[in-house]
C-alpha cells in the first residue's frame, strides 16, 4: 500500500461531510430507496478511489461552505479519512444491494450500521473505520518483514 | 415511509448516542495494571527495543497509518518529551508489529502503556488522551516540569 506525503484537509470539512452523508443516510432508511443508497456508495467509492479533492461533499464543503467560515485553522491528513470513505462504501453497497436484490431488512440494517458510523463521526469527530483498521490487520496473518 | 426503515433509523439514533457516551467516558483513561489479563507487556515492549531503565516514565504508543487521533497524541507526547526530562517516548508502528499488538491485546490505535524505571506497567490507555489528563499522568510520575 503507497501513501501519498502527508496530504491534508480542513478538519471541518470531514465533518461536514459526514452530516451530509447521515442526513442522506437517513432518507435511504426512510424512503427504502436502493438507488439514493447507489448514489451515497458512488460518492464514497469517488472519495476512496480519486482522494478527497474529487469527494463530492468535499467539494461542495469547499466551494459553498468553507469560504464563509474563514480560513481553516486546523488540518488533519488525509489518509485515515480516505479509509473510512472504503469502509463507508461498504456498507453503502451492502445497503444498496440489499435494496435492490429484495432483500430490504439487509439493506436497512446495512445501511443503518453506516448511518451509526458517519453520525458518531459527525457528532463526535470520532472515525469508527480508521479505529477498526487495526483490527482487521490484526486477524490476518502477520507479514513477514 | 418504510416501517422498517423507520425502526432501524431509531436504532441507529440510540446506538450512536450510547457508542458516543461510552467513548466519553472511556477514551484515553489510563487503566491501572491490575485490570490486566496479558502476560508480561513489559518482556513484549522490552521485545520491540523499549528500555524503561533510561527514564522515570516511558510511554509507548501504538499507531496505525489511518488514525487521525495519533498524530495529535504522538504530537502531545513529543511536546511534553521537550520540557519533562523524565520522560521517554517511543512510538511504534501497530503494523508492522503485529505479534506484538496480539500479544499485547492492542484493539484500537492510539494505545499507549506506561512503565516506571523498573520496566513495571504503571497502566494504559486506548484512544487519544484528553491534554490535560495525558500531562497530569506525565507530571505524576516524571515530577513536576523544570
Amino acid at each position: 500500500m503507497t501513501h501519498s506525503p502527508a496530504r491534508t484537509v480542513d478538519v471541518r470539512g470531514p465533518r461536514f461531510a459526514a452530516w451530509v452523508t447521515s442526513a442522506v443516510l437517513a432518507v435511504v432508511l426512510l424512503t427504502a430507496s436502493g438507488w439514493l443508497a447507489v448514489a451515497q456508495a458512488a460518492v464514497f467509492a469517488v472519495g476512496a478511489a480519486a482522494g478527497l479533492r474529487y469527494a463530492p461533499y468535499a467539494v461542495l464543503y469547499r466551494t459553498l461552505v468553507a469560504p464563509r467560515l474563514g480560513p481553516a485553522r486546523e488540518r488533519e491528513p488525509e489518509a485515515p479519512v480516505r479509509f473510512a470513505q472504503l469502509v463507508g462504501l461498504v456498507f453503502a453497497g451492502v445497503g444498496a444491494a440489499g435494496y435492490l436484490l429484495g432483500a430490504p431488512l439487509l439493506g436497512a440494517v446495512a445501511t443503518g450500521l453506516a448511518l451509526v458510523a458517519a453520525l458518531l463521526n459527525a457528532a463526535t469527530g470520532f472515525c469508527l473505520g480508521c479505529e477498526l483498521y487495526l483490527t482487521v490487520r490484526r486477524a490476518r496473518p502477520a507479514r513477514t518483514a | 415511509m418504510s416501517g422498517t426503515g423507520l425502526l432501524v433509523l431509531a436504532a441507529a439514533l440510540v446506538l450512536t448516542a450510547v457508542a458516543a457516551w461510552w467513548l466519553r467516558a472511556r477514551d484515553g483513561r489510563v487503566r491501572t495494571a491490575e485490570e490486566e489479563t496479558v502476560g508480561g507487556p513489559t518482556a513484549v515492549l522490552e521485545g520491540l527495543g523499549v528500555r524503561p531503565g533510561d527514564a522515570d516514565l516511558t510511554v509507548v504508543q501504538f499507531s496505525t497509518a489511518f488514525c487521525g487521533p495519533c498524530r495529535t497524541t504522538r504530537a502531545r507526547l513529543q511536546h511534553l518529551q521537550g520540557t519533562r526530562p523524565g520522560l521517554a517516548y517511543v512510538h511504534v508502528d501497530a503494523e508492522s508489529h503485529l505479534d506484538a499488538v496480539r500479544e499485547l491485546g492492542v484493539r484500537r490505535t492510539p494505545t499507549l502503556f506506561y512503565l516506571d524505571r523498573q520496566g513495571r506497567l504503571l497502566g494504559r490507555s486506548s484512544g487519544a488522551p484528553r491534554p490535560e489528563e495525558l500531562t497530569a499522568v506525565v507530571d505524576a510520575h516524571t515530577g513536576a516540569p523544570s
